[in-house]
């Protein structure tokens, strides 16, 4: 027979004026007990993070979580290009901007990127952000374009303040 | 798929369509919009206007609506109006399949969309499922068993209440089969009538496929939406003519549902992201005496006043609540406020007193007291003459229903209107709940639908809904309100916990002569406990009345899901004290169930059953019918670990007619993963009055890791008669794995759960 699911409700419907007779005593729509008001809504200032746009190299860092879903960037006891850290999903990108693409070790990167010729500088960092598929065609990387250019600029920002 | 609006219902004055004569079926109305779309319903209130829905519904301010489940726009989209909610398990789609195979629509042009939580709504067929079968008109969708009443009082208030609900696996087989077919087979005719009209030539040269009118004899052809308008004006079918099996073209077919696309693309809105678009926007963390009954006897803030983003710390009397800028921020301070509650007679409650309190009742009862169920030829007497007796008993606990939403509700309260945006699985009984805490009239609260993250029985009840609504007034602008997984845990409305004693009896020739249970709970629904459909010619089934001061609720399946478990694991029982393989001696006891016994035999055929399997491992079977669906499934488990591992479920499953099998074996994969992530892992328990679990730590979910591989085959045994597809395949999933760990090592399970033996 079809569930007496809808007996349940009204059995509590009928337990003490509706099933709110657990939660709620007596009267419909009762004003609290106590009500301690610490600011109005209008007061508190929503929760921008004003201050990290004032330092685009910490707003970059809050815009790079995405990427560091493929993306390390640690610094390991090696040099730049051989950072000694173990690349993820993408290459450990610490100390990324002034580097040839393509050269972190033990990382599988595509033929496209080890043969793309490219250096990284801020430049080349926005193309290949903007497009990756345009700017390196082959590349691995089939996620993570930012669309936004502030974004772009504030990743980078980010990317150039970590070097040794 | 959600097609809220932000517009709110305006009161428009609307001319009403003549009504029809009441048919059997029920009053068909229908109307036409301003831009020439038709919607045709098929009315649940006879003689309610609903001027007010149609702006909501349809968006046009003049003509009628009588109650739409169908409308048609000028672009020939078809859209299903569907009075239940979208819980992940389809049934919306497949309603929509339904109507749009009667309208002869493909499935391209078709939409879905959740009707407006408003009384006119309410699916009367869900209804009268829910009130009784028997009153269903003509339609041979009913069951035999016996209507449980409180005193007659479910059935009076079944009748009063707004039943918009989505539950007891009821959608596709009441609102879909008895409501929406016909709506969509009505508004067919009348476009083909229309078109009849203005082309001159018959009706029945008039074919119509894929949303398109075609009369070949004279080689005009024209989408729906060209008649909508002058279909409005045709004479209402009185019984419009449906499909037989053989000319389903969607019915039976895996159509993708529609609301796939939204939920991978992430843009599916459910209860806990909808809201309004205000920057007045925060958030509200809760928590409510942990002890039934209990209040706030006073509450120490001092600390979560000066942490940041908090706004309001407010004590409601029944729980405490903090507002603050973010849901972090909110649970945070929560977590620091010192509150004391009232005592009450339920301090000293605890599950091992009630379970004491359980057996003590049984004792009492014995074999012939408590309330009887089921009563026919003579158990004491047989039992006295058979030549071997069998006797077990068998415990299960409370259960949560842990929906991977937590309850949560967002609500906006100004100028004697509510908004509220929760996952519900009764809006209407949501909205009340919301009216009362808002202090206005249930009219003036509107719903707004969106997806559930789950509901399995939880969402049936309007407490957080009215809890929002209070905060929401009492803080004077908009709340989000969402309950931590340890408040859910705390305030669920819990699966009974249970006890059933057997006693058996076989005769010489291994057939069971008698069968004598008693056992605990109510039995909703009330066929949970019996087995006629086995047959043993001398059986009482009986429950005692104990006590349980715990806030209980309807749980995947309901009662089947213990007596899925007693009753098939005492087959079994009886099976092996026979000296017979469980699958045969079932068999030999379903002669006069042949479904039941081809739901048996396709599951063990699967299955394998009989083949060689690797040392330490076993098979058990089990067979349970329940929302006039049958399945049966075979578990195959591995005992050679520390702990055992089910590694394939097998399920067959004849719930009548498949809609759509993809979603009939969703939902069997969904019932068995619900019930065995029960079965193996989880107990609530309470002491002193407080549910000792909260979270996922010590209430364990059933991962892909310790999943089975599952498969199920579906029969179509009776279309004229169909089953639900959401809970049918919960029940037999504990019996089975128990059933299969006994094969397997000669273990016998007869406490739930699983894990507690294997610590």
């Amino acid at each position: 027979m079809g569930s007496n699911n809808l007996k349940r409700i009204f059995l509590y419907a009928v337990i003490g004026a509706s099933a709110l007779g657990l939660t709620a005593c007596g009267a419909s729509s009762p004003d609290p007990v106590e009500q301690i008001i610490v600011s109005e809504p209008g007061q508190t200032p929503p929760p921008v993070l004003a201050a990290i746009e004032a330092d685009p190299a910490a707003a970059g860092a809050a815009d790079f979580a995405a990427c560091a879903a493929c993306h390390t960037v640690e610094s390991g006891p090696g040099s730049g290009v051989v950072s000694g850290v173990v690349s993820g999903v993408g290459p450990n990108l610490f100390g990324v901007v002034g580097r040839k693409a393509g050269s972190v070790d033990g990382f599988a990167y595509s033929d496209a990127m080890r043969a793309s010729g490219l250096t990284w500088d801020a430049a080349s960092l926005d193309a290949f952000l903007a497009d990756p598929a345009a700017t390196v065609a082959g590349t691995t990387m089939t996620t993570g374009a930012i669309a936004d250019a502030d974004r772009r600029s504030a990743v980078i920002a980010y990317l150039s303040s970590l070097s040794e | 798929m959600n097609e809220t609006t932000s517009t709110k219902p305006s009161s428009s004055k609307t001319s009403r369509s003549r009504a029809a004569k009441w048919t059997r079926r029920g009053f068909i109305g229908a109307g036409a919009l301003a831009g020439g779309a038709l919607i045709v319903g098929v009315a649940v209130r006879s003689g309610n206007p609903v001027g007010k829905l149609k702006p909501i519904v349809a968006g046009g301010d003049d003509e009628a609506l009588i109650n739409s489940w169908v409308k048609i726009d000028a672009d020939n989209l078809v859209t299903a109006i569907v009075p239940h909610c979208e819980m992940g398990q389809g049934a919306n789609s497949t309603i929509a399949q339904m109507l749009a195979d009667e309208m002869d629509v493909n499935w391209e042009n078709v939409r879905v969309m959740d009707a407006p939580a408003d009384g006119n709504y309410v699916s009367q067929h869900a209804a009268r499922l829910f009130v009784g079968p028997g009153t269903l008109p003509d339609r041979p969708n009913q069951v035999g068993f016996m209507e449980p009443t409180y005193d007659g009082l479910f059935t009076q208030l079944g009748k009063l209440a707004g039943a918009y609900i989505t539950g007891g696996s009821s959608s596709v087989r009441s609102t879909g089969q008895n409501g929406m077919r016909i709506a969509g087979a009505a508004a067919r005719e009348m476009l083909v009538a229309a078109a009849a009209k203005e082309w001159g030539v018959p009706a029945s040269e008039i074919k119509t496929q894929n949303a398109r009118l075609t009369h070949a004899g004279s080689g005009r052809s024209e989408p729906y939406s060209a008649f909508a308008e002058a279909a409005a004006q045709q004479e209402l079918p009185r019984a419009p003519k449906i499909k037989q099996v053989s000319e389903y073209r969607l019915m039976g077919t895996p159509a993708p549902r529609k609301d796939i696309p939204s939920k991978v693309d992430g843009s599916a809105i459910f209860g806990i992201d909808g809201g309004p678009d205000s920057d007045d926007l925060r958030y509200a963390a809760v928590k409510a005496a942990p002890v039934v009954g209990a209040q706030i006897a006073s509450m120490d803030a001092s600390t979560a006043k000066g942490m940041g983003g908090v706004l309001q710390i407010l004590n409601m009397g029944d729980f405490v609540a903090v507002v603050a800028d973010s849901y972090w921020q909110a649970q945070q301070a929560l977590g620091t406020i010192k509150t004391a509650y009232t005592e009450t007679e339920n301090d000293t409650v605890s599950t091992a007193k009630m379970f004491a309190g359980f057996s003590a009742a049984l004792d009492e009862a014995g074999d012939t007291g408590g309330n009887s169920k089921a009563e026919y030829g003579d158990p004491i007497d047989a039992l006295g003459g058979a030549a071997i007796a069998v006797e077990a008993e068998y415990k299960v606990p409370f259960l949560a229903h842990a929906t991977m939403e937590p309850m949560n509700c967002t609500a906006w309260v100004r100028g004697g209107k509510c908004d509220i945006w929760t996952s519900t699985q009764v809006p209407l009984m949501a909205r009340d709940g919301a009216a009362e805490g808002a202090g206005v009239n249930a009219d003036d609260v509107t719903m707004h639908p969106v997806f559930l993250g789950g509901g399995f029985g939880r969402r049936l009840t309007p407490e957080y809904s009215n809890q929002a609504a209070r905060l929401a007034k009492a803080a004077g602008y908009p709340i989000k309100m969402i309950w931590s997984r340890e408040e859910d845990t705390a305030q669920d409305f819990y699966r009974p916990a249970d006890i059933s004693r057997f006693k058996g009896g076989l005769d010489e020739n291994g057939k069971a002569v008698c069968w004598n249970n008693v056992h605990c709970t109510e039995d909703e629904p009330a066929e949970a406990p019996l087995i006629e459909f086995y047959d043993i010619p001398n059986v009482s089934v009986r429950n005692a009345d104990v006590e349980m001061p715990v806030r209980l609720g309807a749980w995947r399946s309901v009662a089947h899901s213990q007596h899925g478990f007693f009753v098939e694991s005492f087959v079994d029982e009886l099976a092996h004290a026979a000296g017979q393989d469980p699958f045969e001696f079932r068999s030999a006891h379903l002669a006069n169930s042949p479904r039941h016994l081809a739901v048996l035999e396709g599951a063990a055929k699967m299955a394998g059953w009989g083949d060689a399997l690797p040392e330490g491992h076993g098979r058990g079977i089990a067979l349970v019918r329940s929302f006039n669906s049958i399945v049966a499934e075979v578990a195959q488990v591995d005992m050679t670990g520390n702990k055992p591992r089910v590694v394939k479920m097998f399920c067959c499953v004849d719930a009548g007619f498949a809609m759509n099998p993809d979603g009939l074996a969703a939902q069997m994969e969904s019932g068995i993963i619900y019930g065995l992530t029960a079965a193996m892992y989880d107990e609530i328990t309470l002491k002193d009055g407080k549910v000792e679990q909260s979270n996922f730590h010590d209430y364990q979910m059933m991962r892909m890791d310790d999943a089975p591989e599952i498969s199920v085959q579906i029969i179509n045994g009776a279309p004229d008669n169909i089953g639900g597809a959401g809970e049918p395949g919960l029940p037999p999933a504990a019996a089975a794995v128990a059933n299969a760990i006994f094969a397997a090592n000669g273990t016998r399970i007869r406490e739930l759960p699983i894990a507690k033996h294997f610590a």
